[in-house]
């Protein structure tokens, strides 16, 4: 029973929250699977799977309700972004480390939901990214350039064993027709920008359009998820919008000043996890800026930095990082972006 | 949309954040005012500090309606109280009258005169309706004072206190008549039944203050009242006696939404004026006044009747004939429970006020006081659709979505706020404003977690206000301390300094007579010369 008013309540609970959220990654979900093949779904499989085992195993350490705080959806629902932020074909253990990492460590040992400073699934790929990069950035071509994709038994051969039964690795799936081994379009301009090749040249590049291609309906469909998360009224549209158009901005400054060196703000925009980032990673509201002027800067300061290092920085693709980055600054920014409560500003009379 | 005229326009501001919770209003809104047949026992709580001498009654005595129980010397700013009913003093006793502290009050019981039937008590008339208008200020203020009138919005602030602190003060004198918490219809009826009477109560607080324009500020929820209300104005606009005010009187519409009614959001929404930090509506020159209280001046001042009942809205899904009805303060609940037919039996939990700021009580004999303007019934207070029930008694945290900094009215961060009084930050919470938060609740109602924020503001702040105690009473002892340590160290170097003359001039006294022997020579050649002058004279 509530002792003090008020006693009336109407809001969505939390883990309705977290399900819509769920739900509207599945488009994302959907395009990934089709165009990155059988893994992505095995990866999302065993993700949600190893996210609740380790939710579930500290809550028990901590002598805190299971059922009711795993049916809060938040676990898994970060379970589900690091399946979808880790190539396709990882081995099980690594995504396993990576997991359990994020919910014992950047989760769990603050205090559960809500209490966690750090984007928790952020925490995860960037352990992976740093500890296995090689493995992290090995993904397939997508579908319409790929020469041959893994079926679902060659699949679960990769993921568990590393090899196929007929003695196909990864590696081997990576290779295009004419032998030339694809990564994704943003690990693709890196090594050609580093090879000393202009935009323009890059871009002609037969295998390059066709694979950017997978990507830009990727985060097309992210994109569809995330507006019906904003319609919704599930996400605000600050942190979002900050976050892209500083990114395009970014992108197209750097393009303006020498458009062979960098790459046109368009393909930012609609490559790597850009989409997914900014409606479903840098929304996270526990890690995230909380005034309505703070998430502004919050979005933009993450967008600046995307395109900073991918740009600049040793790694093709950069909100793991830019998110992490902003997530230290949280406290400032809230500190600093306090809206003006009633009263606190002298208006002038005016005529009634 | 109420179509605009000269007198009805639409409000050109508006307010931060706020929620549109079910309304609710037409459970009471559809019957016509009643009386509630009187109790046969009234509790009338009296300040806990009274002396013996303060008490004009005693037990046994009998006493009429509107009799004064206390002798207050008139002093401004005490609050008169008066019997409600005819009757005979049963008891002065502590009783529980549903004080939030959940302690018990000092209260007069009052066994009433069954045989009188309260719609025909009115006392004589003592001025004609119009004759208020020859009175002067202060006659007007001191008739508000003995009625015992006070703000019945909700605060029971007293109101002659209100319109002392306002005279010659304001401009604009606002009508608080938006009622936006669901269930509440009482000032909805009170306007379609009386706002002639409401219009004269304005008239009458406009002209104690000086006020110069009279606007009322209504829900578009209400139609029927506004359209009472717009007679009401027409009608006084349109037969000009001798004594008329020249007054501009508009209605102001603003769209239904909570908590458009609290006094400084309704400012905001009809001036666009803020109330400063730490200041009252008069340094905008802007009073504002609930109708309620309008209508109990407008009788106290034309009609001589001292404030005894109020008018209440009695409703909830357990209540079968719900409306509005007059009730004399003191009047238990368990009246109001047999009365009104509601099956007490299963009635666990009321509300006394609306749903998002009022007080919840189990105990039936607590009784109706002046602020009590609405009890809700309801077999299972959050059964009703749209409501779910608290059953846990832990919430889920919070994931700071912000949903609840979009409800605020005052732009808070209830984020922020329940972070740090969760954390006991009392700096961090007084520079987040906390001291700044209405407690209207919109916050707790949005919140997906079902976190009571509003509870934990409440603690946080009369922490933070106890802590000042403390902080002030030790800021003193520390005071009274080194002046304890300089008043010794004081006296102290005070008798050293005395001690150290009087050794010094003992000291010079005998070195005197040890190193000037001419002293003692000249002394006795003084005393001498003294006896010798002496013989002089004689002779």
């Amino acid at each position: 029973m509530k002792i003090s008013s008020p006693f009336i309540h109407d809001a969505r609970p939390t883990n309705q929250v977290m399900r819509l959220v769920i739900l509207a990654l599945l488009p994302g979900i959907l395009a990934e699977i089709y165009f990155l093949g059988w893994g992505v779904l095995l990866n999302l499989l065993l993700c949600s799977a190893y996210a609740l085992s380790a939710e579930a195993l500290v809550l028990r350490l901590r002598n805190r309700p299971i059922k009711s705080t795993l049916s809060d959806n938040s676990a898994l629902l970060t379970g589900l972004l690091i399946a979808l932020a880790i190539p396709p074909f990882l081995p099980w253990w690594m995504s396993l480390i990576g997991v359990y990492f994020a919910i014992i460590f950047a989760k769990q040992l603050y205090g559960g939901l809500g209490f966690n400073p750090f984007n928790p699934a952020m925490v995860g790929y960037v352990l992976l990214l740093i500890s296995f990069p090689t493995e992290m950035t090995s993904w397939l071509p997508s579908i319409n350039l790929a020469n041959q994709q893994p079926d679902l038994l060659q699949s679960l051969q990769l993921t568990f064993l590393g090899l196929t039964s007929d003695g196909l690795s990864l590696q081997d799936f990576r290779l295009l027709a004419d032998g030339y081994t694809m990564a994704t379009p943003l690990d693709e301009t890196k090594t050609a920008f580093s090879l000393g090749l202009m935009t323009t040249e890059i871009i002609q590049e037969d295998r390059f359009l066709p694979n950017l291609t997978g990507w830009i309906w990727l985060n097309i469909y992210f994109l569809i998820g995330g507006l019906f998360l904003l319609f919704n009224r599930i996400i605000r549209w600050q942190i979002p919008m900050a976050m892209l158009i500083s990114l395009f901005a970014t992108a197209s400054f750097l393009n303006m000043i020498d458009d062979e060196l960098f790459l046109p703000g368009w393909i930012h925009l609609l490559s790597g996890a850009t989409m997914i980032g900014a409606f479903f990673i840098a929304t996270d509201p526990v890690s995230a800026a909380t005034t309505p002027k703070g998430r502004i800067i919050y979005g933009a300061a993450i967008g600046f930095f995307i395109i900073i290092i991918r740009t600049f920085g040793g790694y093709p693709d950069a909100v793991a990082f830019s998110v992490l980055l902003l997530n230290i600054a949280v406290p400032t920014i809230d500190h600093y972006t306090k809206p003006k409560v009633y009263g606190s500003q002298i208006k002038v009379k005016t005529d009634v | 949309m109420i179509k605009e005229t000269k007198i009805i326009s639409h409000a050109k501001y508006h307010i931060p954040g706020g929620i549109h919770p079910k309304e609710f209003k037409s459970i009471s809104n559809q019957n016509a005012i009643e009386w509630l047949p009187q109790a046969n026992e009234l509790i009338i709580p009296v300040p806990n500090n009274l002396t013996d001498k303060q008490f004009l009654v005693s037990v046994g005595d009998s006493v009429v309606a509107g009799q004064s129980l206390l002798s207050l010397d008139d002093d401004l700013f005490s609050l008169q109280i008066h019997a409600p009913c005819a009757g005979v003093v049963l008891a002065i006793t502590h009783k529980n009258i549903g004080h939030p502290s959940g302690l018990p009050m000092l209260s007069v019981i009052i066994k009433t005169e069954l045989s009188r039937n309260v719609s025909s008590e009115k006392t004589s008339s003592l001025v004609s309706p119009d004759g208020w208008m020859n009175l002067q200020v202060e006659e007007l203020i001191q008739k508000i004072h003995d009625s015992g009138i006070v703000g019945m919005g909700g605060a029971a602030f007293p109101t002659h206190i209100k319109l002392n602190t306002s005279v010659n003060r304001v401009t604009t004198l606002i009508v608080n008549a938006m009622e936006c918490e669901p269930y509440i219809t009482c000032d909805d009826r009170l306007l379609r039944g009386h706002s002639t009477e409401v219009l004269q109560g304005a008239l009458i607080t406009a002209k104690i203050v000086g006020a110069k324009n009279i606007l009322f500020g209504i829900e578009d929820n209400k139609p029927q009242a506004i359209t009472c209300l717009e007679n009401a104005i027409t009608q006084y606009k349109n037969t000009p006696g001798e004594n008329h005010l020249t007054l501009e009187i508009r209605i102001i519409i603003a769209k239904t939404k909570y908590p458009s009614g609290g006094e400084k959001q309704l400012i905001q929404l009809l001036t666009g004026l803020e109330v400063p930090k730490n200041k009252y509506p008069a340094d905008l020159d802007i009073i504002v006044q609930n109708v309620a209280t309008l209508y109990a001046i407008n009788d106290t001042i034309c009609h001589g009747k001292t404030l005894t009942h109020r008018l209440v809205t009695i409703t909830g899904d357990l209540v079968k004939k719900p409306g509005n009805y007059w009730i004399a303060f003191g009047t238990p609940l368990s009246h109001i429970v047999s009365t009104l037919e509601i099956v007490s039996q299963q009635v666990s939990d009321i509300i006394l006020g609306g749903p998002l700021m009022g007080q919840i009580v189990s105990d039936v004999n607590i009784p109706t006081q002046k602020s009590t303007n609405c009890i809700i019934f309801n077999a299972d207070i959050f059964s009703a659709k749209n409501i779910r029930n608290e059953s846990k008694t832990v919430h889920t945290e919070c994931i700071r979505c912000g949903e609840c900094e979009t409800a605020c009215p005052v732009s808070l961060l209830p984020q922020q706020l329940y972070w740090f009084s969760k954390s006991e930050q009392w700096e961090a919470l007084e520079e987040q404003n906390l001291f700044d938060c209405i407690e209207c609740g919109a916050c707790s109602y949005v919140c997906p977690s079902e976190i009571p924020l509003v509870n934990y503001y409440r603690y946080a702040k009369s922490e933070i206000k106890y802590l000042k105690v403390k902080q002030q009473q030790s800021e003193n002892a520390k005071i009274r301390f080194e002046n304890r340590e300089k008043r010794l160290a004081r006296i102290k170097t005070e008798r050293e300094e005395k001690r150290q003359k009087t050794a010094e001039a003992r000291k010079s006294a005998t070195n005197k007579l040890d190193q000037d022997p001419d002293g003692k020579k000249s002394a006795i050649e003084a005393a001498l010369k003294r006896v010798k002058d002496k013989k002089e004279k004689q002779s």
